[in-house]
């Protein structure tokens, strides 16, 4: 008993202690949310770890250069910018943003690399009523009415080149990719427009292949039965580690000089530097292009290219917009910019100018109607780069 | 071109070649550690990336940069093989689940110190410049490398063959496997027999992630998949049969390739579906007749 009455009362000190810390960091809370002393924070998630690091990063970037362009304020006001891990997915995100919401009480929140962890993420959202201004993973979800996606939906790249593919190659397409929910949306959104431009897939059972996702490192035996088949071209999506196989595997196959076509992120970023001479003439649809002229694109890639080797993503592009968006719904908000107010100004802002082109938000989607671009891969200076070789269908809505 | 219908299939039969003989090279110090000497290491896959990881940073195209790449690899990984074995002094009496846990735990402590090092994209291969390209077999293009690859890594079946068949060293480890007392009075140390077979498995793993860099190329995921592959293959052929384990890294090489190119709807499953055939037919894998050779 002696042993435990100190220990005890100690207890009950400690209790005492947290509970004016937890009143006193209330009170503090209350003040700095109010916002009258012309800060705002925003929080960013993105995978800073894990295998899409190289995508986060990107956004992190892109949100950053924004900033620092613009003196580290957003609508006239001084950002706190609260950066978070979203790792590998929605396990890792769904704490993570808990923090950044309930926590840190941020007044919107953007990055969210994967689909999966917006999806997971959503409820919080809905909960403290929090907008969420998404720089990459969009998936289907019911009720958008604070969620807004500066990138793409993921069926919009195949269908915005398919009209194109159907005019430029005489004769049938193979469409291939990977077996998983990405690969479905972007495979889908080709082949249901290349069949409605009067097209026909070369596939045997006239269905998209689809490969064991992630397993599938070899594609010798699928090119050998895209040449069995006598396609005339082929179409895909892949991504990461399995776009470099895909296309080092391509160029020295038997179907080397079928001529491919895909989904812009086949060669974007990093892994192009990876597939080198490989992925030379393959042609791509995308948002985005580092080579576009445009003023807003001029002033974008200088800046990056200030701070990094290289020439900047569609990833870091779409957070750079994100910033943009946030700048100019913040500013609309005025003076008591709650997440209300931001989330309500984003709806009105109509067109954004952007170094992509200019675009805006679709009413029923909440993300971008925007011009998709064919580019090639083509050698630009030392380096290997995407470049744009000509306009496609303006997507959305 | 013709209409025999064996054609589309060539090219998925000579690459399933190519990469059973990778997973044979990849597997073979597993098999070495697992099978002859008994021990468990999930560390495996680790030592093939290290040696993967050594490739993508070496390989310019050149020559001299292969056979310094073949060193330098060869070197770091028989290092850490070695540095296993050190660390399973302890525990290696104590059983294959605690060597499972201490070696699991090395592989992830190892796979996070790569990317760290090497960062979290697949880093790009280049193969010599005379091999990047491809080549006319049989009327079909083939990757020229892996062509090359197929002679080379046959060449290493065989001096393995010949190791642990006819030299003094690859004797002491059979016996060891047979009477580890009886070796302990000849005047060898089994321990100083498991450093051996670990330093000799790394570097097999070692020489496998450099030549099999461009195929299996190096990335976060690249350990784990060589330790799975590796393990089926070691699994199928019987836990510690040298024969057996090429006759079951070939038929894994087919059943990836040709198996793919003929049924690709069921490839997810294919391997695994083999794998559970063997086994119900034949409990202790392909080859049982033979043991430790």
């Amino acid at each position: 008993m002696f042993v435990t009455l100190p220990r005890r009362s100690r207890a009950r000190t400690a209790a005492l202690l947290a509970l004016v810390l937890l009143a006193a960091s209330a009170c503090a809370d209350d003040t700095s949310t109010a916002g009258s002393g012309g800060t705002v924070k925003i929080g960013l998630l993105a995978s800073l770890s894990g295998t899409y690091q190289s995508v986060g990063k990107d956004i992190r970037d892109g949100f950053q250069l924004y900033l620092s362009a613009h003196d580290g304020k957003l609508g006239g006001r001084t950002v706190e910018l609260v950066v978070a891990d979203e790792g590998n997915g929605a396990a890792t995100a769904v704490p993570a943003a808990t923090k950044l919401l309930k926590q840190d009480r941020v007044v919107a929140l953007t990055g969210i690399v994967g689909g999966g962890s917006v999806a997971a993420v959503q409820p919080l959202l809905t909960e403290t009523k929090v907008p969420f201004v998404g720089s990459n993973g969009r998936p289907e979800l019911k009720d958008v009415s604070r969620v807004w996606h500066t990138s793409y939906l993921s069926d919009e790249p195949g269908e915005a080149i398919a009209a194109h593919v159907r005019a430029d190659v005489k004769g049938s397409v193979y469409a291939i990719g990977p077996d998983y929910q990405g690969g479905w949306d972007e495979l889908r959104g080709f082949t249901e427009a290349y069949a409605a431009a009067g097209g026909k897939l070369a596939n045997p059972d006239g269905k998209t292949t689809f490969t064991p996702f992630p397993a599938t490192t070899n594609f010798t035996p699928y090119f050998a039965r895209i040449k069995a088949s006598g396609a005339d071209a082929v179409y895909t999506f892949y991504a990461g580690g399995a776009a470099v196989d895909f296309v080092k595997q391509y160029a020295q196959s038997e179907i080397k000089d079928v001529p491919l076509y895909a989904a812009g992120f086949l060669t974007e970023g990093g892994v192009l530097d990876a597939q080198g001479d490989a992925a030379r003439d393959i042609y791509s649809v995308l948002n985005y292009s580092p080579d576009l002229d445009n003023a807003e694109n001029r002033a974008f890639v200088a800046a990056w290219k200030a701070g990094h080797d290289g020439s900047p993503t569609t990833y870091a592009m779409a957070s750079y917009d994100a910033a943009a968006v946030l700048d100019r719904a913040i500013a609309a908000a005025g003076d008591d910019a709650t997440a209300e107010k931001i989330n309500a100004a984003i709806g009105q802002l109509g067109q954004i100018a952007s170094p992509r082109g200019t675009w805006q938000f679709s009413p029923t989607t909440h993300a971008p109607v925007q011009k998709w671009y064919l580019r090639q891969v083509r050698q630009d200076g030392r380096a290997l780069s995407n470049t744009v070789v000509g306009d496609l269908a303006t997507v959305g809505g | 071109m013709s209409g025999v219908p064996v054609d589309p299939y060539v090219v998925p039969a000579l690459d399933g070649v190519a990469y059973g003989l990778l997973v044979f090279v990849a597997a073979a110090g597993l098999v070495l550690c697992f099978g002859v000497a008994g021990i468990l290491n999930l560390a495996h896959g680790t030592l093939f990336a290290i040696g993967g990881y050594t490739a993508a940073a070496l390989l310019d195209g050149g020559w001299g940069s292969l056979a310094l790449a073949l060193v330098v690899g060869v070197g770091a990984a028989t290092a850490a093989g070695a540095l296993v074995a050190l660390l399973l002094t302890r525990v290696g009496a104590a059983g294959h689940l605690n060597q499972a846990l201490l070696t699991f735990g090395v592989a992830l402590a190892g796979g996070s110190l790569l990317v760290a090092a090497f960062g979290p994209d697949d880093p790009p291969v280049r193969v010599p410049a005379a091999l990047d390209g491809s080549v006319v077999v049989a009327g079909h293009r083939y990757a020229a490398y892996r062509l090359v690859f197929i002679v080379l890594a046959a060449v290493l079946a065989g001096l393995l063959h010949l190791a642990v068949r006819r030299t003094r060293a690859g004797m002491l480890v059979r016996a060891a496997v047979d009477d580890a007392e009886m070796v302990a009075t000849l005047g060898v140390s089994p321990a100083v027999v498991r450093v051996g077979v670990l330093a000799a498995a790394g570097a097999l793993a070692g020489a496998a992630g450099v030549l099999g860099a461009p195929i299996i190329g190096p990335g976060p995921d690249t350990a784990d998949a060589v330790l799975l592959l590796s393990l089926v293959v070691v699994v199928l052929g019987g836990l510690g049969s040298m024969t057996g384990t090429l006759l079951a890294a070939l038929a894994v090489g087919q059943i990836q390739t040709l198996g793919v190119a003929l049924a690709p709807s069921a490839a997810p499953f294919l391997l695994f579906a083999a794998m559970a055939v063997v086994l119900a037919v034949r409990a202790r894998g392909l080859a049982t007749a033979r043991r430790a050779t």
